[in-house]
């Protein structure tokens, strides 16, 4: 029953960069991200789909990490919090929770960013009730929830290009 | 969590001969969202995961044919509450599945997977009940059709065979104008599992299909065809009488740490009565529209 | 004079590593050789550890340590802030739904998992309390062993301590109207989103240890004396933790994963999954018995409370949560009989810790609610009641202690204004308001150290820990406002004792106050070495020269620090270094050990829709206005009270332990577990602050990130008794609840009955 060894190679492009490697089979992608590439933006919580905090976009929509197994992310497209800064220019929204303060611990930080960059890609002019709903999957105990929706709309004002 | 092989069929035959061979110590893998939380607390121990995603044949598409619709085996949660089909024939169903967990949740579980798992809790199964859902299974021995009202055992039990999978759900297309709509009771408005999960019809001939689950081993259909439910000037008390033998058969778990069965009895009527309300009053905006 | 970092709201220094994935938590961080824990507990409450068989476990391949007490010295270590009870691992008896029995370190996290699930430990379920009367039972099991506390003779009961303040003669007193209630505050736990990380590594002749700690430096003191190394050979270093609420003030693994580390000769690695942080930590319960005396004007006549705090199987910090958060139950108000009595009262359960609020939320719920049914007895007006028993700023409320330092009738006032009192409701709502105090710190220590370096900028070193509430960003601004550097050319150190000097503590609100103070000094030596130089510069006496925020005023002409700085460092460079002290000494003769050095303050009103059919509690209009002496970064203050707002939301509405009947908690985990989404918020939140510039701090300000959290339970269960005319006395107020409470008849004031 315990076959530690058992492992399978995929391919994943991360952030835009291409990525082939040797993943156990019962990692998930979560432990992939964090463990086998390095990217400990994306954050381990509650490991059962209740917390958001280890949100990733998987080929374009939101997933918890914890729940994916890295195989079955083969060939997919995967966009970690690492990924929202291009040539080191904040993305609108990271800039826009800076602005806003919707960030004070943080370890809710890359997995709302994440959502909330989806949320935005599908729906440019969210309400606010649609931005809630759209970040309900992503706790936060420190309770920036207003400033989070604030920086969200802010965005999709068009406040930070 | 413990390790085990991990098959990635590409076709449909494949995956039944995998089921058919491995047998109970296989597990299907759709969206994972219930998979791997057992996986990782132990209360599942399969040697060999099957993912059925890369498989054609279960392809997430929805389609409207002929009078039905039909929605893939690979048809996750967001894609059913958007599809435009579904939103138009089957609203309540687009409403359950809007509201099972979270936007991540959404992108990834399925609808086959949520009726397979057989929880009495879920919430697209009231829904598919109300509509005369059936269900395509395939195994070793061919395809067949199961209505849905012949598909729920008890929690975590179907009639599936042990080597038998979902393809499809076919919902037919309502023949007769009806109101329909789901409501479930939750500890927060937050994303939550339900303490009661309801789904309520009334078409134009004045027959009311409701479903619950939650309450019982396995969601409940009844069906009153009397009228009465269905009629917007009806008396509550006439009303509530036809609730109540509906409601008969529910018999909520002693143990359940998210509701009481005194409550889930409480808020399976006042549900109940809701719905109805609301069905009746969709039904008339249906007419509305079409006049 | 007018400032310009101090009163704004600069972007959170530490905000660009939080939003770009970049900040790393104790769980990012691996070293090299690290191996992975895992901890292996048993599934009961109480029992005898009969054997463990490690065996099977040592053989899995990657394994190469399983520890148990056996590994220990003898006798086991044990250690605790308040008592030495904590052993390092069970030994004999476990005590509580998830004491570690034994650690695995591997190679990998697989390893270890597999290795821990094999750890076979033969083990009998023994007798255990888990409630208030359980434990208080005369035939109950100790929890813990009378020699632990051999002089004391509560030893022999479950009674750890009873606490008790009081003045004037309660039983003299006479009252037109006495109500008198039972009321309780449930189980809950902080639920940080990172879960408690630790990491230890032999480092030469001493040891390195990381930790999600807030108190780094009360960590240090602990680690050294149980491994017997000089403190200075003892490193902390306490990353930002992702979130602490008080759970991760003290000592918890450390200690288990510095003695494994040191027994295997390489780093061992221990990070909690959510489910372990429930079992690792959580909030006092409390039963709450409040008789409250009114004259027939509505003035308190006096206040007789007991509260019965039910702390878990080892002290930890929880009889000083007990002591402290009862000490001002009586409220804010003038009273001239109170009687107070709170007790600690172990049980086999999750050793209860620092909560937000720090013992304060469960007794204000009772207290408060009391007040309002006060109130409708005597058909007085809820608002005006509190306004007429309302301290006044310089009033002595608490006789010979520190007596009120704000001028909380504003607060009151102004949340009265937010809420729309006095307007009309719309059906089925009702509103609700409430008062809430909290005392600062009442002994505490901060240094700091600020170097002005040669081209104007500054490095603070500040032993605060951030968790989220900004202390970085206020010190920044303190320095930048002191020192004239611009805000991106400081950099604050926190978290690491070899580098950053002594700081007692980050708890009690107080770190704006006590390390702000000591900021400011450092930089005031700064500006008065900058004084000298130029006075020396210029040939001047230093008395004609004053040096002020960033500015030096010479008698013809004003320049900046840097434009002295310079010139005065000369051809050599090098910096300027300041080091600053606050520090609140002991009073011995005080019953808290000390007087507060200010008290936290909030109004809060709340207008609730009820749904009389589900049970469902809708917050239409939830204000929070809390009495900050001066804000020094007002975004960072709107986003303290609104999260501790959100968060007394999550006690008062859903949270709750739910334990077996053999003391095992039955929902562990998120799934089962509920505190406020996105989609659970007020439907309007208004948070305001009172500034009177009247604090012990940095430019007039106070302590605040607590009092936001005191009363929302009162608030919100006055509203729900506004609209439906149902008192419920027991938290969280689910659905459930309050349509079980809506099914009984409305009842009259008086005895309170309680619901399950």
């Amino acid at each position: 029953m315990s076959d530690t060894g058992n492992t399978l190679p995929i391919e994943i492009t991360v952030n835009g960069r291409r990525r082939a490697l040797e993943v156990a089979v019962h990692h998930t992608l979560l432990d992939v991200l964090r463990d086998d590439l390095e990217l400990t933006g994306t954050k381990e919580c509650c490991l059962v789909g209740e917390c958001g905090a280890c949100t990733v976009m998987v080929n374009g929509r939101i997933v918890d990490s914890c729940l994916m197994l890295a195989v079955e992310a083969d060939g997919a497209e995967i966009v970690t919090v690492e990924g929202l800064a291009r040539d080191g220019q904040l993305s609108p929204l990271q800039q826009a929770f800076l602005d806003k303060g919707a960030a004070q611990c943080g370890f809710c930080t890359p997995g709302q960013l994440i959502a909330a960059q989806a949320l935005l890609a599908g729906n440019p002019h969210p309400s606010v009730d649609e931005v809630q709903e759209g970040l309900a999957g992503n706790l936060c105990r420190c309770g920036c929830y207003f400033q989070i929706t604030e920086a969200v709309l802010a965005v999709a004002e068009g406040e930070h290009r | 969590m413990q390790s085990f092989a991990y098959e990635r069929p590409a076709t449909l035959a494949e995956a039944v001969a995998l089921l058919d061979a491995h047998g109970p110590d296989a597990r299907l893998l759709a969206g994972g969202t219930d998979l791997i939380i057992r996986l990782r607390d132990g209360s599942a121990t399969p040697r060999v995961v099957i993912d059925l995603k890369r498989i054609a044949e279960l392809c997430p598409a929805i389609r409207e044919n002929d009078g039905i619709v039909t929605i893939g085996a690979g048809s996750v949660m967001a894609d059913v509450a958007a599809s435009e089909p579904v939103r138009r024939h089957f609203e309540a169903l687009a409403e359950a599945a809007a509201v099972v967990g979270s936007v991540q949740i959404r992108n990834r579980a399925t609808i086959a997977g949520n009726i397979c798992n057989a929880s009495p809790a879920a919430d697209t199964a009231p829904p598919l009940l109300v509509y005369g859902a059936v269900i395509v299974a395939a195994g070793p021995q061919g395809t067949r059709r199961i209505p849905i009202t012949d598909f729920f055992v008890r929690s975590g039990v179907t009639t599936l065979a042990p080597n038998e999978l979902v393809t499809a759900i076919e919902i037919p297309v309502p023949a007769r104008r009806m109101g329909a709509v789901h409501v479930r009771r939750t500890r927060r408005r937050g994303h939550d599992l339900a303490s009661v999960t309801l789904c309520c019809s009334v078409d134009e001939t004045g027959v009311t299909r409701l479903a619950y689950g939650s309450v019982g081993p396995r969601p409940v259909l009844c069906i009153d065809e009397s009228g009465v439910l269905a009629d917007p000037d009806g008396a509550d008390e006439a009303k509530a009488a036809i609730l109540e033998r509906m409601f008969a058969d529910a018999s909520p778990s002693k143990r359940s740490m998210r509701a009481s069965p005194e409550y889930r009895l409480a808020m399976l009527r006042v549900l109940g009565t809701r719905a109805v309300r609301t069905a009746i009053e969709r039904l008339a905006t249906e007419r509305a529209v079409e006049t | 004079m007018s400032t310009r970092f101090i009163g704004t709201s600069p972007n959170r220094v530490g905000g660009f590593g939080r939003v770009t994935g970049l900040q790393e938590y104790v769980a990012d961080i691996r070293l090299p050789d690290v191996l992975e824990a895992k901890l292996v507990t048993l599934d009961c409450a109480r029992a005898r550890i009969v054997s463990i068989d490690k065996s099977v476990a040592e053989k899995v391949p990657g394994v190469r340590l399983v520890m148990t007490a056996a590994d220990l010295p003898k006798p086991m270590p044990r250690f605790g802030p308040q008592l030495e009870d904590r052993p390092v691992l069970a030994v004999g008896e476990t005590k509580y739904h998830g004491d570690p029995v034994a650690i695995v370190a591997a190679e990998t996290k697989d390893s270890a998992e597999e290795a821990a699930r094999l750890v076979r430990v033969e083990f009998e379920e023994l007798p255990a309390v888990f409630t208030v009367a359980a434990a208080l039972d005369p035939n109950a099991p100790l929890v813990q062993d009378p020699s632990l506390r051999p002089k004391d003779p509560l030893a022999s009961t479950n009674v750890l301590r009873e606490h008790r303040v009081g003045w004037g003669d309660v039983d003299a007193a006479h009252a037109d109207c006495v109500v008198e209630n039972a009321y309780s505050f449930p189980m809950v736990t902080h639920f940080a989103i990172e879960p408690h990380a630790f990491m230890a590594a032999p480092e030469g002749d001493g040891i390195a240890i990381w930790s999600s700690i807030q108190h780094p430096n009360w960590l240090q003191k602990i680690m050294s004396k149980l491994l017997e190394l000089p403190l200075a050979k003892v490193r902390v270093y306490a990353p930002d933790p992702g979130g602490g609420f008080g759970g991760k003030q003290h000592t918890k693994y450390e200690p288990l994963v510095a003695f494994a580390a040191l027994k295997v000769g390489r780093p061992v690695r221990l990070i909690l999954t959510l489910d372990e942080t429930f079992q690792a930590v959580r909030r006092a319960a409390c039963e709450i018995r409040v008789r409250t005396g009114f004259s027939a004007d509505g003035k308190l006549v006096f206040q007789d409370v007991k509260a019965d705090y039910l702390i878990g199987a080892y002290c930890d910090i929880a009889d000083r949560v007990v002591g402290k958060g009862s000490y001002p139950a009586a409220g804010p108000y003038n009273v001239p009989a109170v009687r107070i009595l709170a007790r600690s009262i172990l049980s086999h359960t999750t050793p209860s810790t620092a909560f937000r609020g720090f013992g304060n939320p469960q007794v204000n719920w009772a207290v408060e609610s009391n007040i309002d049914e006060g109130a409708r007895a005597l058909g007085i007006d809820r608002l005006e009641i509190r306004l007429r028993n309302l301290a006044r700023k310089g009033d002595a409320f608490i006789p010979f202690d520190t007596p009120s330092d704000g001028n909380w009738d504003q607060a009151v006032r102004r949340a009265a204004e937010l809420i729309g009192w006095d307007k009309p409701l719309g059906p089925g709502r009702g509103r609700g308001i409430a008062v809430g105090i909290k005392s600062g710190p009442t002994t505490g220590l901060s240094y700091s150290t600020v170097r002005l370096l040669a081209d104007g900028s500054v490095v603070v070193f500040a032993g605060t820990s951030d968790m989220g509430q900004g202390a970085r960003t206020v010190f920044a601004q303190i320095a930048a406002e002191e020192l004239g550097a611009p805000l991106d050319a400081i950099t604050i150190v926190m978290g690491d004792t070899a580098i950053v000097p002594y700081d007692q503590q980050t708890s009690a609100s107080r770190s704006t106050v006590l390390m702000g103070n000591s900021v400011l000094m450092a930089c005031r030596s700064i500006q008065s070495q900058i004084r000298a130089m130029a006075a020396r510069l210029d040939g001047l006496d230093e008395s004609k020269i004053t040096v002020e925020r960033g500015v030096v005023r010479l008698p013809d002409r004003e320049l900046t620090i840097l434009e002295v700085l310079k010139p005065g460092l000369g051809k050599l460079g090098g910096e300027l270094i300041g080091n600053g002290e606050a520090r609140k000494d002991a009073e011995p003769d005080h019953p808290l050990g000390g007087a507060p050095a200010f008290f936290e303050f909030n109004c809060t009103a709340i207008e609730a829709e009820v749904d009389h059919g589900t049970g469902d509690v809708t917050i239409v209009r939830h204000v929070t206005v809390s009495d900050v002496g001066k804000a020094l970064n007002p975004l960072q203050v709107r986003m303290q009270d609104e999260g501790a707002a959100i968060q007394g939301l999550g006690h008062t509405l859903m949270e709750h332990y739910i334990f077996d009947d053999s003391g095992r908690i039955r929902n562990l985990g998120a799934i089962d577990y509920r505190i406020p989404t996105s989609m659970d918020l007020p439907l309007e939140m208004l948070s305001e602050t009172i500034e009177n510039g009247d604090g012990p701090g940095p430019y007039g300000s106070k302590g605040m990130s607590e009092g936001a959290l005191l009363c929302v339970s009162a608030a919100v269960a006055a509203a729900v008794r506004d609209a439906t005319g149902i008192a419920i006395r027991d938290l969280p107020l689910t659905p459930e609840r309050v349509w079980r409470a809506l099914q009984e008849p409305v009842e009259q004031a008086g005895i309170g009955r309680n619901a399950r």
